[in-house]
């Protein structure tokens, strides 16, 4: 029963925890300087499972860092650092109180500075991780680089962010990393994979900003700092994996043909060369000369326990892959002023497009409008006074639905005064028995190769009835027509709850007899599986199928109403006319 | 007097010399009388000897030389005299007419008096001041020069050169580096996952420990993320700027849950702050109020009565008697009795409840697995939540939404909804990296006092 009487906070979580101020006063930093040092180092607040303890037994609320967080803080070099800049700071507003100019200019001269460097090192000890949270910086750069410059923050950390995300950007273009495009209200939403990992980011439009009050300016800029020196290393190491030159240069041949303008009306002097790079029309100049890069076709291993057939389908995707890096390839593309320039000559580039603009829109032309051989001309108006005949006058959307879609999709629903379809996120992935809008549907199967029209004739025989109704309607609009019909087949299908091979494959009748036993035998071992069952499981396996077809039975209610939809909406334009 | 007859000799034997002053020597010779002094000694030579004739020569022959330069005896005829031929006519006439022109010109060039009586009027010239012209220890130097230059030409280098070129020149760009600013659009970036850097890192690690330059290793713990959520959060398909019409009605519904929602607590709490309807006043209790007091009721008599009652019931308590006293325990003892028995027999009984014993345990375990299971979802739910930091709760940011309405036909007229700063801001929030935080408030120190101006005051 003896001993020391025990007190309270002493032990346990109480000593595990510091509040903000004392871990602050333990640096002997201001709370902004903290709050710098916290970010670039990597420390965040902890919340505490029981605060009360923690708290010393008051319930008022408080940021809590961990203890050995803030003694392993107490190491960094960089808090020297803020403490001489404090220091400078002082003696510089006295200098300036004094009126001691050429003590003011010493000073300035001599003005602390620091370095991410080793934290960088240290927060991300190989270059993978560096990857893996590199969306972060380049949401932030993107940003940034947008901003006007006018004090909200420095021109130089514009300037930087500007130059990296060109950077970036022309990375991806050297790569053709870029997968999904997607333009919502907020802004664009990019992804690209890059060394396996997938990078989501987000740019801005452009002179979209009106600046909130209630961000802080001082945290942003704290992470942007820190985003840029990681952003600026990832850099320099992609480009060298591709064997390109950093800080990035353009190609010989691309610059002289770039040469050729009057490059003082579009920039300073200094600025041109960035001006030029990040119109992203030439390519860059590598290391090594771009005739030795032919492509070898990589010798395949079968790796053990991997049968022949999903390998087949590994290469087929490859080959898939490799057919969307090169979807704009041969195309020549020309834009008009009032579409976003950058976001689209940078999806053309990444595809192995060619593009062009008007030379009074931005530095960085190749050819001109009168430009014979260009096929596709992107104009966001409702009409163009002079046409050429052998082009296509399409509206951007088509390009960022291409991307998604991974094919090129028929230009008619995209041209001038067209209503457009919608465009889709690429980002969502619909799961069998997800609603699947009708628009996604049509794209899947033009993506299987499968057209419009041949599927007409398959509807034909399948049911006369519907035939006789579409010819009741006016046959005008060949493709809406083919839209319509193939819209009801899916939805019938749906509405059926049967796959779609079997019926792809049912005209076949050498085909369909293998496939149709070997189903059935499957379907057979699928019941008696489920024969086997024990009872708790069985419950399990029901509940998951109830769950299942609860969601075919809604997917289907949605597509009923979208049916209902469309044809409210035919019989209004019918009304109309 | 031997030695100035003795000079004059001398002067006189010199053949040709002229004397300028030529009064001097003949009046003087005939006055001077012989003195006889003894001249063994040296002080009498000073004393006693007449120089004046010598003194008077040498003072002439300088004035020459200072006049002249050189003596007047050795100047050649030509240099002496000239032909005299009367002023020329032509040229004076010449001079005279420009007279009025140039006086003032003639006037600016004159120099001054005082700079004509400063000038340095001698002919002779000065003498060379040798020590300027002098080296110390010039041989020696000269000598060193030309073993230099001989062992140039060999080609070798003395040691001291030698060992200024293998000093190593002073590292300006690095220092230049190190105050560069790190937003600073033209900085350089170099491979910092590379070799080259990992080789400099690790040069001793022993020294770098003793000498407190080695970093101190990251905990590994750090590098977790305070969240699972994703840095982008992609928005849900209906936010695309020309939406399918279905997943634009889904994102409606939402933003409208999310709008019902944040009503249903304002509601409330305009709910809970309204006044009771019971303590409003009505005019019953206004004329109450008023009245207090002034009315005299029978109520108080009453209370009095009661009071009396009250009083009386503390002291009802009386004193038990042994009898008893003995039947209360009695009637324990019984009780305890009782008591021990059923227990034993309720034991003894569970013996046959084995069965159902056995099922209310597992149930107890299942409830608890259950529990554990729920906690464990719950946890890791919360992983995904924004965690209380500080002073305020994380605040969503509004769902980006636009209405149909609103929905642009084009790209090109499209209108951006929303604020990618503030997005990323609260995305910074929502994954715990910064702890959700109010805009410090501007505090004024002094209070302010508002003065109605006299103008003013007047008109009201």
């Amino acid at each position: 029963m003896g001993g020391l009487q025990k007190k309270k906070y002493e032990r346990g979580s109480a000593t595990n925890y510091i509040t903000r101020n004392k871990a602050r006063k333990k640096l002997q930093l201001s709370l902004p300087d903290f709050r710098r040092l916290c970010i670039l180092k990597g420390i965040y607040p902890h919340e505490p499972k029981h605060k009360k303890k923690v708290n010393k037994g008051s319930t008022a609320p408080r940021t809590f860092y961990l203890l050995k967080d803030i003694r392993f803080l107490l190491h960094e070099p960089i808090v020297g650092k803020f403490r001489e800049y404090k220091v400078f700071v002082r003696k510089l507003k006295k200098a300036y109180g004094k009126t001691e100019w050429s003590s003011v200019e010493r000073l300035k001269e001599n003005k602390p500075a620091y370095k991410l460097d080793h934290i960088i090192k240290e927060r991300y000890p190989s270059f993978i991780d560096a990857l893996r949270d590199i969306d972060d910086a380049l949401c932030m750069c993107f940003l940034f680089s947008t901003f006007a410059r006018t004090g909200k923050c420095h021109v130089q950390t514009i300037q930087l962010c500007r130059r990296l995300t060109v950077e970036w950007m022309n990375y991806v273009i050297a790569s053709r990393a870029l997968k999904k495009v997607f333009i919502s209200i907020k802004g664009i939403y990019y992804q690209a994979e890059v060394m396996g990992q997938l990078i989501t980011w987000l740019v801005p439009y452009q002179f979209s900003h009106d600046h909130p009050t209630d961000v802080d300016y001082r945290v942003m800029a704290t992470f942007t700092e820190f985003y840029t020196t990681l952003l600026g290393f990832i850099n320099f190491r992609l480009y060298h994996s591709l064997n390109l030159i950093y800080p990035p240069k353009l190609d010989v041949k691309a610059e002289s043909e770039l040469k050729e303008e009057n490059d003082d009306d579009y920039a300073m002097n200094s600025e041109s060369y960035l001006e030029k790079l990040s119109a992203l029309s030439a390519s860059l100049a590598r290391v090594v000369s771009t005739a030795e890069e032919e492509e070898a076709e990589l010798d395949q291993f079968p790796v053990e326990g991997e049968d022949m057939a999903n390998m087949e389908a590994r290469e087929k995707e490859q080959k898939q892959e490799e057919a969307q890096k090169k979807l704009f390839e041969g195309l020549k593309f020309f834009l008009n002023r009032e579409v976003p320039r950058e976001s689209l000559a940078f999806l053309i580039r990444c595809f192995g497009g060619e593009v062009s603009w008007d030379k009074s829109v931005c530095i960085g032309s190749t050819y001109e409008v009168t430009d014979e051989t260009i096929t596709h001309q992107i104009v966001d108006r409702p009409n163009i006074d002079k046409q050429y005949i052998n082009r296509y006058y399409i509206q951007p959307q088509w390009v960022y639905d291409c991307v998604n879609a991974k094919i090129i999709l028929p230009v008619e629903d995209y041209f001038l005064g067209v209503t457009l379809p919608p465009h889709l996120s690429p980002f969502v992935e619909e799961k069998d028995g997800d609603y699947v809008p009708p628009e996604k549907l049509k794209i899947m199967a033009l993506q299987r190769g499968e057209k419009p029209a041949h599927e007409q004739e398959e509807e034909e025989e399948e049911d006369e009835e519907e035939e006789e109704e579409d010819d009741n309607e006016e046959e005008g609009d060949d493709s809406e027509e083919a839209e319509e019909k193939n819209l009801k087949k899916m939805e019938e299908q749906r509405s059926q709850g049967k796959s779609l091979s079997v019926k792809v494959t049912a005209g076949k009748v050498k085909v369909e007899n293998p496939a149709r036993l070997e189903q059935e035998e499957k379907a057979e071992e699928k019941r008696l599986a489920i024969m086997m069952m024990k009872k708790k499981e069985k419950y399990l396996y029901d509940k998951i199928m109830f769950g299942k077809k609860r969601k075919v039975r809604e997917a289907n209610k949605l597509a009923a109403k979208r049916k209902a939809h469309d044809d409210a909406e035919k019989s209004k334009k019918k009304a109309r006319k | 007097m031997a030695p100035s007859r003795r000079t004059k000799r001398v002067v006189a034997s010199q053949p040709g010399f002229l004397n300028l002053k030529s009064s001097s020597g003949a009046a003087g010779l005939p006055s001077i009388r012989r003195k006889r002094v003894n001249k063994n000694k040296k002080k009498n030579w000073n004393k006693h000897s007449d120089i004046n004739d010598v003194t008077e020569f040498l003072e002439d022959v300088r004035h020459q030389e200072r006049t002249i330069g050189g003596l007047l005896s050795e100047k050649s005829d030509d240099n002496l005299f000239f032909l005299d031929v009367g002023q020329p006519k032509k040229a004076e006439q010449k001079v005279a007419e420009p007279v009025d022109g140039k006086k003032r010109k003639g006037k600016a060039v004159r120099p001054l008096r005082i700079d004509l009586i400063l000038q340095h009027d001698s002919l002779v010239p000065p003498p060379k001041d040798v020590l300027a012209y002098q080296q110390p220890n010039a041989k020696k130097l000269r000598r060193i020069a030309q073993k230099a230059e001989q062992l140039a030409a060999k080609g070798v280098v003395p040691r001291r050169q030698k060992q200024l070129l293998n000093r190593r020149p002073a590292d300006r760009t690095a220092k230049k580096a190190v105050t560069e600013a790190n937003n600073n659009p033209d900085r350089e970036y170099y491979d910092i996952w590379g070799q080259e850097c990992e080789s400099k890192d690790t040069a001793d690690p022993w020294y770098l420990q003793q000498t407190g330059k080695k970093r101190v290793k990251r905990p590994e713990k750090l590098n977790e993320k305070p969240s699972v959520l994703p840095a982008v959060e992609v928005i849900a398909p209906g936010g695309s700027y020309n939406p399918d019409f279905f997943s634009h009605q889904a994102l409606l519904q939402e933003a409208h849950e999310v709008e019902v929602k944040k009503q249903k607590e304002e509601d409330k709490i305009e709910r809970q702050l309204a006044v009771n309807k019971e303590h409003i006043a009505t005019e019953e209790t206004i004329l109450r109020e008023q009245v207090e007091g002034l009315v005299e009721e029978e109520t108080e008599e009453a209370n009095e009565e009661e009071e009396g009652v009250a009083v009386g019931a503390i002291t009802v308590a009386e004193k038990k008697t042994e009898r008893q006293r003995k039947k209360e325990r009695a009637y324990k003892v019984k009780e305890q009795l009782r008591q021990a028995n059923r227990y034993q027999n309720d034991k003894r009984q569970q013996l046959f409840q084995l069965r159902s014993i056995k099922t209310s345990i597992k149930q107890e375990e299942q409830e608890t697995k259950d529990k554990q299971k729920q906690r464990k979802a719950k946890q890791e739910a919360q992983k995904a939540q924004p965690r209380r930091l500080g002073k305020l709760k994380f605040k969503a940011q509004d769902m980006e939404v636009q209405l149909s309405d609103e929905l642009a036909g084009s790209l090109r007229q499209l209108k951006p909804e929303g604020s990618v700063l503030k997005d990323r801001f609260k995305s910074l929030q929502k994954r715990n990296l910064i702890e959700p935080r109010e805009r410090a408030k501007f505090k004024r120190r002094l209070k302010l006092k508002y003065v109605e101006k006299r103008a003013f005051r007047e008109i009201t």
